[in-house]
């Protein structure tokens, strides 16, 4: 029943042979949000269907590959595409890539997603870094036997994006002239988008942004012991007294165009976290 | 009937014909003791104590801390049937899979549940070590109770039956606490899927939603004991207070020193409570 930890094993050795390198940083890529590898000096690439328990990615405007390599200096490995809820997979095959990340010997995990706005401060192609999460997907991927190998049966969530690294991803923001929030990330099952109902729910508990991805990685990071870094792409604005329906080709456009920004702190924090030790 | 929950009613019969080959009493009451009332087990009397592993339909309990078995016996003067430990959804096991001793209990003879467990305090007022007496329960843990649906009678609707929890017993419990002098309210349980505690933002969410207690427990039990026809009394003691705006790490020597104390106060609330059956 444990044989999760013999997955991992078998994932890393296949990993290894094409990149024996530990990397520092293993970094999640959201929907449109994909070009950041045009930053790694790239030395592998690891079509996901050719790893060991690895599942195939089928969301729209995903890759499916793993590239390693170097990110402003520092060894990487990032995940061009990444498994959601909505397509099927259960949450423990969706969070493998991340228990992968750190038996390969990473740290940090940089997490991003394409999320809509709830708080109505935010606008359009907005970056948010993510503070806190709540989850909502109505399921955990820790559910189960523990496996005491990889982590605490009962993992504390007082604070799962480190709040050093959340303050020093600011920073660099500031630094950068780029326009970023901090706050709040709920996440739902999806496929669909919210009703106007929904949205005002979400925000009266204390969301800033929704998105259907991210909170089963942070949750798994958490329990394996990896620190982590979150970054929403505000791809809509989300307000439901004058909501306008949706389009997916919209929506990736504006990751797109936002995606140059991503890409800036994502650099900066792989070089400021990369060769410093977080306590 | 689905060959599940045909599996299901058999391993039912199974169950109930072993645990009364091993007893003679029938028992009264149905006793869940979770975290806060484990100690009480070693206090029933004439005791005979059955493994879950031996008893046929029973999951394994994963959990640590918990020990796992049907203690049958005399508590409070009462003939009690009591589960020390439990299942937990975060194991992975089932609505069904977790229900499934409350339906044992319920046909060993028992109409009146009571069952405990450590809950995180949601709401300001509580501090660690306070008793809150469930009043409603919010079931965040989703999931559905095949079984118990199996063995509803045809024509009769999934209906709520008066309240979840007997107002009667929650007023005896609560008279308890003035009689003994230490803080018990009524409040609202939220059961969470876990195994992950609580985020900050979180606890910001179930305090709006009037949330006094969140916990892993309960809530899969009480509503198969609601649905069986039991009367249902439960408590949380309370084990840590969430804090959403104030950085602070739990201190474990003083939740187990509450802890210690809470056991006796509900132990004094379930002696009260049995005395009036």
């Amino acid at each position: 029943m444990l044989d999760l930890y013999d997955k991992i094993q078998d994932a890393c050795e296949f990993i290894r042979k094409q990149f024996p390198t530990a990397p520092r940083a293993g970094i999640i890529l959201g929907t449109g949000l994909g070009g950041l590898v045009g930053d790694i000096e790239i030395e592998a690439t690891i079509e996901y269907g050719d790893i060991p328990h690895f599942p195939k990615s089928t969301a729209t405007s995903h890759r499916g590959r793993l590239v390693c390599g170097k990110l402003s200096g520092v060894p990487v490995v990032a995940m061009e595409g990444r498994f959601h809820m909505y397509e099927g997979y259960p949450l423990k095959q969706i969070t493998l890539p991340v228990r992968v990340f750190k038996e390969l010997g990473a740290e940090l995990l940089i997490v991003s997603n394409a999320c809509g706005g709830l708080n109505p401060y935010f606008r359009s192609g907005d970056i948010m870094v993510i503070e806190d999460q709540i989850n909502l997907l109505g399921d955990n991927p820790l559910i189960g036997i523990n496996d005491d190998r990889l982590g605490p049966r009962f993992p504390d969530m007082c604070e799962p994006y480190n709040q050093q690294l959340v303050d020093m991803t600011l920073a660099i923001a500031r630094r950068e002239g780029i326009n970023a929030h901090k706050g709040v990330f709920v996440a739902v099952a999806g496929p669909n988008l919210e009703t106007r109902a929904e949205y005002r729910f979400l925000r009266t508990i204390g969301a800033d942004v929704v998105g259907m991805s991210t909170v089963p990685e942070t949750i798994v990071a958490v329990h394996c012991g990896l620190k982590v870094v979150g970054l929403s792409v505000v791809t809509d604005m989300c307000l439901p007294d004058a909501l306008k329906p949706a389009n997916v080709e919209d929506i990736i456009a504006i990751a797109n165009s936002a995606e140059p920004k991503l890409r800036t702190l994502v650099r900066g924090i792989v070089a400021e976290a990369g060769h410093i030790r977080v306590a | 009937m689905t060959p599940e929950t045909e599996l299901r009613s058999e391993a039912l019969n199974s169950a109930l014909a072993f645990v009364q080959t091993r007893i003679k009493l029938r028992p009264k009451a149905a006793l869940i003791l979770g975290s806060g009332l484990g100690q009480l087990a070693d206090k029933i009397e004439n005791a005979v104590s059955i493994p879950f592993t031996e008893i046929p339909g029973f999951a394994r309990s994963t959990a640590g801390g918990h020990r796992g078995e049907l203690v049958i016996g005399i508590f409070a003067a009462q003939p009690v049937v009591a589960m020390a430990g439990r299942l937990h959804r975060y194991e992975g096991h089932s609505n069904d899979d977790v229900a499934f001793p409350v339906h044992v209990m319920r046909q060993l003879g028992a109409d009146v549940l009571v069952a405990s467990n450590a809950a995180g305090g949601v709401n300001p007022k509580l501090c660690v070590g306070d008793i809150v007496i469930l009043q409603d329960s919010l079931d965040w843990m989703r999931g559905p109770y095949q079984f118990l649906r199996a063995n509803r009678p045809a024509n009769e609707s999934p209906s709520r039956r008066g309240e979840t929890y007997d107002e009667s017993l929650a007023e005896a419990a609560l008279r308890c606490s003035h009689k003994n002098g230490f803080a018990a309210y009524f409040g609202t349980y939220l059961a969470t899927l876990g195994p992950t505690y609580e985020t900050r933002a979180e606890y910001r969410m179930m305090r709006r939603l009037g949330v006094d207690v969140v916990g892993m427990s309960t809530v899969p039990e009480v509503l198969a004991a609601r649905e069986l026809g039991m009367r249902v009394l439960a408590l949380s003691m309370v084990s840590n207070v969430a804090r959403p705006d104030e950085f602070v790490i739990a201190n474990h020597e003083e939740v187990l020193t509450a802890g210690r104390a809470a056991a006796v106060k509900m132990e004094a609330i379930v002696r009260d409570v049995f005395a009036k059956l």
